[in-house]
């Protein structure tokens, strides 16, 4: 599948522990169409990058809201509750 | 040490949080389960609006840690002291759903616990169990999203009967957006408030198919009515015995009286079947006192009894996903980071019910 759009984010974290609990989080919920969009999560050391390749620029908008959403989520459990901060 | 877990629940409009234990040992009336704390935030629509899920999912978002952080201060449990951390991953809506997995998932991976999964309708079963001391009801599960009888078979909870189209929480909430009164605290709520006040009943379609219902048509035909009524039209069904006007009290008064026959009919026949004589009735429509004394009438007629929940655990709760996925954890049940992705669809009867063996 050729996809003739892509963006990515590539989100720093404090420790490369918050960055993979970061990835785990996100990255079991499939795409709505796999057809349309593809997002990929990989993490190299402390840093998420996120990738969305998809049809058009409105299917990724969509998907990258949405984790930006869902990536608040997260950030704002990492602050609230980590016992020890990095 | 007991067993301790914590819960989050938000696949509709109320996001729950909340923290149960277990004492060692079996569970039993002599070895009860304690709630140590039960959370609620519900997403409020101005009257006449139901709920969105992009909305709901945002009103989640927004509560969720704040709403974590409460349960466990009440319940006075470090995270450490946690066996599970428990979720509903079905069914109900996909976006408020998928909100609250996401903050399930973080505190798993950060405080090193277990997911557990858990079936919505099943964490009401279950709290409504240990909540009445029920041991083995037919059980009426009736909420704003669902409308099913159920019975316990051979590790099943199986669906006798269940609705053909919306839910009678989802009827009745549809019926207040046409008078625009609003929906909270439970679906049905206000109807009920008003349904007191009525006394003529208005006749209604009854649409028991077998042991299943629809509600849809009835719902268009008491709406239309509604407007005639506001519109000042002519319509003989709105004009009472002794010549005075029917009152939107009547209309609600009526429409809990049809629908609720209904359920007591499937309810009844499904008792009838299983030959059991409890009834438990779970879920937000299951607050409503009318239903409830309609279906101790049946159940007294058949030497039976009902058991019903207050608010604190009928409405949408998390202590109820707490207790339901620390049952299934204490039976060895996990739900791997790639297995917890929530669903809309997730039938009662597709839970294996490793925790009884009856």
């Amino acid at each position: 599948m050729v996809f003739s759009h892509r963006l990515s984010y590539r989100i720093p974290f404090c420790s490369a522990k918050q960055a993979r609990i970061a990835q785990g989080s996100l990255q079991p919920d499939p795409t709505l169409k796999p057809s349309e969009l593809q997002a990929v999560y990989t993490v190299d050391d402390n840093v998420l990058t996120i990738t969305f390749d998809g049809v058009s620029e409105r299917v990724i908008r969509v998907a990258a809201n949405n984790t930006i959403e869902n990536l608040k989520t997260v950030i704002e459990c990492l602050e609230e509750f980590e016992i020890k901060s990095c | 040490m007991p067993y301790y877990s914590l819960g989050l629940e938000g696949s509709a409009n109320k996001l729950g949080v909340g923290v149960i234990e277990h004492p060692l040992e079996k569970i039993a009336a002599y070895n009860q389960a304690n709630v140590l704390s039960n959370v609620r935030d519900t997403y409020v629509t101005p009257p006449g609006e139901g709920f969105l899920p992009r909305d709901t999912a945002r009103h989640h978002r927004n509560w969720v840690v704040r709403l974590i952080k409460q349960a466990l201060k009440e319940a006075n449990i470090r995270p450490d002291q946690l066996d599970c951390i428990c979720f509903t991953q079905g069914p109900g809506m996909g976006a408020p759903l998928q909100s609250v997995v996401i903050a399930a998932r973080t505190i798993a991976q950060m405080w090193d616990l277990p997911l557990v999964g858990v079936n919505h309708c099943i964490g009401h079963i279950e709290m409504g169990r240990e909540i009445t001391g029920a041991t083995n009801p037919v059980v009426l599960y009736v909420s704003g999203g669902n409308t099913q009888v159920i019975a316990y078979s051979r590790q099943r909870y199986r669906i006798f009967g269940e609705t053909l189209d919306i839910a009678v929480g989802n009827c009745l909430d549809r019926f207040a957006r046409t008078l625009r009164i609003p929906n909270a605290p439970s679906p049905g709520y206000n109807i009920e408030q008003l349904a007191k006040k009525g006394r003529h009943l208005v006749e209604l379609p009854y649409t028991v198919k077998g042991m299943d219902l629809s509600m849809s048509g009835i719902l268009e035909y008491v709406d239309s009515l509604a407007h005639d009524l506001f519109q000042g039209k002519k319509n003989k069904q709105l004009i009472r015995a002794d010549g005075s006007k029917v009152t939107v009290e009547d209309l609600c008064f009526s429409l809990q009286e049809c629908i609720f026959a209904m359920l007591v009919e499937i309810t009844e026949r499904a008792m009838a079947h299983v030959g059991s004589r409890e009834v438990l009735i779970v879920g937000g429509v299951g607050c409503n006192e009318r239903l409830q004394e309609m279906m101790g009438l049946m159940a007294k007629d058949r030497n039976g009894s009902i058991y019903a929940t207050d608010e604190r655990f009928c409405i949408d709760n998390g202590i109820m996903i707490a207790h339901a996925g620390l049952l299934a954890y204490r039976t060895g049940t996990r739900t791997t980071l790639e297995q917890s992705v929530c669903t809309q669809r997730f039938r009662t009867d597709e839970v294996f019910v490793s925790w009884r063996e009856d």
